[in-house]
């Protein structure tokens, strides 16, 4: 495996229909949340307009003062599937941020790679003509809009302009730490879902701030035949395989957080090895994994539930008792396990106190 | 002082406990946060509040921790963790894991101050227990009402020797097995029988079982049940006793008692639909039955095979003084059982079979004071059957004759006509035969009209009186010229009772 990519090595290369296959099936590896539908409707809509392709380069290697936003599918997927997209999303949030700022936006930049939100700046960067910027805002997904590297290199989300499917523009800026409350009633009123333009950047400081080389990186675990773990840059391991025998709801995971969805709790009996059992404690995601009541890996590192038949991410919503599913670690990028990146990304920003 | 000591009969009563319970406890600490669980010391209880109980994944943490620090055990509010995997962790850590329902402060505290007087717990319970038995005196009802309320967790029911619930609660009763081989009821909740008590009447004769059911939360507490009931056993028997000595003093409180047993049981009989031998109202009730209780007391049969059987006064003694005489002597010789006023005598009922009860009824017609026959009845399958059994009894009664014991079952014509009262009928029959008699010189014509009629016919009748036919016709020619009409069927009766009572 390659170390992870640096921020000025050269062209990446780019995505075009033929690649568009292996970004797709790559997007899916360690994605959670993802309703089907509505990731065939987002990958039937790159294939679409991705027309002669995008090009993927590194954050490095453009100008420095080249502007980038990050584009991400803001809202629920579910909501996706139903309320079909016009097309011309991406196109009107970013317009709408650079009427904003003044001037145009050189390059786009994916907040996370998870599944439609791999996509959705693909089709950004295919319908404004600029290209992709190899690497994303987190390296793995996170349920709020301000859990990126981005904003703990300093970056603030806004101002943020939000694109709906009827044709709403809502340009949202506010100070950092108002973004999700402002946003999500936003989101709910214009159908449920929508395409954001947000953290407005030049190269320079994105070069710095980005998790790097996770688009190509994707590119190359979505080929046929490749390892999953090719797809984590920072490693992966194997918690252990088993069947869950119970879910159930949650508590203690703190009252005034305010997290899409209810905290719930797997129990997986370990089939092999030391038969121990395991609880996974989801909020929105998995934030917790204890073995006989040990903590064994928690946020920010990624855990997730694959299944043991068909090799596909279990969402926390789907999992039921009697599915057999190998619980994976995937290692957050390094700055997630500074200081600040545990207070952004860690087990207390989802309510638990560890 | 242990876990399962705490749990069994101390302050932690009635709560849930997963894991062995066998460490013992010093201390308790009160956690409210994780992070205060690395300070906690060897034999700790160590009690969760707030963020430490905040969820199913702190607790886990939690018991975690303890086992790291080898505290004693964890007790946690129920409802933080789902029992499944509490009972899995706690099996695979070796952490005992108590859930308590009320508040875990009041816990902690109860806890504190058992831990610091180790002895003194267990002792406590079964003091407690004795006191209000005490108390309750000689009432099943009370008796069963403190063992219920005392023994946390833990249904106990009192069942007679064939499974019937007397007092307390049915579920304590659900996997006792009573002695007549009645298959145990299967897949109750609550666990299965935790003790058993055999309470003897005062001839150590079985009187009946004390049963507690339910979850044995730990080892120890069967045996700690099994002491409590065995407080109750001494005030049970008195209560039985006490049972006995009312009824043998006042004879209407117990027939009223065995009017009402029958009435019960007599219900499926009349609507003739072939009922199960137990009345379904009775069989399997969850409710305790009061009559059943006290019948039960008394020692009387109310279940199986039971024969009815009569004692018949040859003069017509009545009254009540007599009948508490006859039931004391009975009593004493057919052993204890219902007496009733039945047919001019005293009826009644008892387990043994016809055999064995008429050997008893004659040793209590040799005991009476007054000239006594007495019938048995058949066998009947249970109470519903006895009313029939009862009849029988009646019947072989009135055959048997003063100082002697008639069988129903094995009574037939012969008996019956046997018990024809044939010095009442000797003069009537005189009257109605006058006429034959009048020209009958040597008793031929009556010997020959009772032949005929006994055997059915002249050519029988000549043989049995060894003469010829011609002879016997020519008989009834003379019978008939008496005034006899030997064709009208109702004639033919009378005359042949007539010449039965005469001729005997």
């Amino acid at each position: 495996m390659t170390s992870p990519g640096t921020t000025g090595s050269g062209a990446a290369g780019r995505i075009g229909a033929a690649e568009l296959a292996a970004y797709v099936a790559g997007s899916r590896l360690f994605a959670t949340g993802a309703a089907e539908s509505a990731f065939s409707l987002a990958a039937d809509w790159a294939g679409s307009v991705i027309g002669d392709g995008v090009e993927v380069v590194a954050a490095g290697d453009l100008p420095q003062d080249v502007r980038c936003v990050a584009v991400s599918l803001v809202g629920s997927t579910t909501a996706l599937g139903e309320l079909l997209p016009s097309g011309d999303e991406p196109a009107r949030a970013v317009r709408a941020l650079e009427g904003r700022l003044g001037g145009r936006a050189g390059a786009v930049v994916a907040l996370n790679l998870a599944a439609e939100n791999a996509l959705i700046p693909l089709v950004a960067a295919a319908a404004l003509g600029v290209p992709l910027v190899d690497g994303d805002g987190t390296g793995r997904v996170f349920p709020l809009v301000e859990q990126t590297t981005f904003a703990l290199g300093g970056v603030p989300a806004t101002p943020l302009a939000l694109a709906g499917a009827s044709g709403e523009v809502v340009v949202i800026d506010t100070a950092a730490d108002r973004v999700e409350e402002l946003l999500r009633p936003v989101v709910l009123s214009v159908g449920g879902w929508a395409v954001t333009a947000c953290y407005p950047m030049c190269a320079g400081v994105l070069a710095r701030v980005l998790v790097p080389g996770t688009v190509s990186r994707l590119l190359r675990a979505g080929a046929p035949g490749t390892a999953r773990a090719v797809a984590a840059p920072y490693g992966v391991r194997t918690l252990c395989r088993g069947r869950i025998l119970a879910v159930e709801g949650s508590t203690g995971h703190g009252a005034e957080l305010a997290l899409p969805s209810l905290p719930s709790s797997i129990v997986v009996r370990e089939s092999g090895g030391l038969g121990r059992l395991v609880r996974l404690e989801a909020h929105n995601e998995i934030v917790l994994a204890l073995a006989d009541g040990a903590a064994v890996a928690m946020a920010p590192d990624q855990i997730c539930m694959i299944a043991a038949d068909g090799g596909t991410v279990v969402d926390v919503d789907k999992a039921a008792p009697g599915m057999e599913v190998e619980i994976m670690v995937v290692r957050a990028a390094p700055v997630w396990h500074t200081g600040p990146g545990l207070a952004l990304g860690g087990p207390r920003a989802f309510g638990l106190p560890l | 002082m242990t876990v399962a000591e705490l749990v069994d009969a101390g302050p932690l009563a009635g709560a849930r406990m997963y894991g062995t319970g066998e460490n013992p406890v010093h201390r308790v600490r009160i956690v409210d946060e994780l992070s205060v669980l690395s300070t906690v010391t060897p034999h700790t209880a160590v009690v969760l509040i707030g963020a430490a109980a905040g969820g199913g994944w702190a607790v886990e943490m939690a018991m975690r921790r303890a086992w790291e620090q080898a505290a004693a055990c964890v007790i946690a509010p129920s409802g933080g963790l789902s029992a499944g995997s509490g009972a899995v962790l706690a099996e695979r850590l070796g952490v005992t894991l108590i859930f308590v329902d009320e508040d875990p402060l009041v816990t902690a505290v109860r806890v504190a101050s058992a831990a610091s007087r180790p002895e003194a717990a267990r002792t406590q319970l079964v003091a407690r227990c004795a006191t209000r038995l005490a108390e309750a005196g000689t009432s099943a009802r009370r008796v069963l009402g403190v063992l219920n309320a005392e023994l946390p967790g833990t249904s106990v029911a009192f069942v007679d020797p064939y499974g019937q619930l007397l007092a307390g609660r049915a579920a304590g009763a659900a996997g006792h097995r009573p002695r007549d081989g009645g298959p145990a009821p299967e897949g109750r909740a609550g666990g299965g029988v935790l003790a058993e008590v055999a309470v003897p009447d005062r001839d150590g004769d079985a009187l009946g079982t004390l049963v507690a059911g339910g979850a044995a939360r730990s080892p120890g507490w069967p045996s700690v049940v099994r002491a409590v009931l065995g407080l109750a056993v001494a005030p049970l028997v008195a209560w039985a006793a006490a049972e006995r000595l009312s009824a043998s003093r006042d004879f209407v409180h117990q027939e009223s008692l065995a009017e009402r047993l029958l009435a019960r049981h007599a219900r499926p009989l009349e609507e003739g639909h072939g009922h199960a031998p137990e009345s379904p109202r009775t069989a399997d009730g969850e409710e305790p039955d009061e009559v059943r209780g006290r019948a039960a007391a008394l020692g009387w049969a109310v279940r199986g095979p039971v024969t009815g059987f009569l004692v018949l006064p040859a003069d017509g003694v009545t009254g009540a003084e007599a009948a508490g005489r006859a039931q004391a002597v009975i009593a004493a010789t057919v052993g204890e059982a219902p007496v009733l006023r039945r047919g001019g005598g005293w009826a009644g009922w008892s387990a043994a079979a016809p055999d064995e009860l008429a050997g008893r009824l004659a040793r209590c017609v040799a005991a009476m004071p007054w000239p006594c026959a007495a019938g048995a009845g058949a066998a009947a399958v249970g109470l519903d059957g006895v009313g029939e059994s009862l009849l029988g009894a009646e019947a072989a009664a009135f055959v048997a004759g003063p100082g002697r014991v008639a069988r129903a079952d094995r009574m037939g014509p012969a008996e019956l006509l046997g018990a024809l009262p044939a010095g009442v009928l000797k003069a009537p029959a005189t009257v109605v035969l006058r006429p034959l008699l009048a020209v009958d010189k040597d008793g031929s014509l009556l010997e020959t009209l009772a032949a005929v009629l006994d055997e059915g016919g002249a050519l029988r009748a000549a043989d049995r009186l060894g003469v010829h036919r011609n002879t016997v016709t020519a008989r009834l020619e003379r019978v008939r010229a008496a005034g006899f009409d030997l064709e009208d069927p109702a004639s033919r009766l009378a005359l042949q009772l007539a010449c039965h009572v005469v001729l005997r």
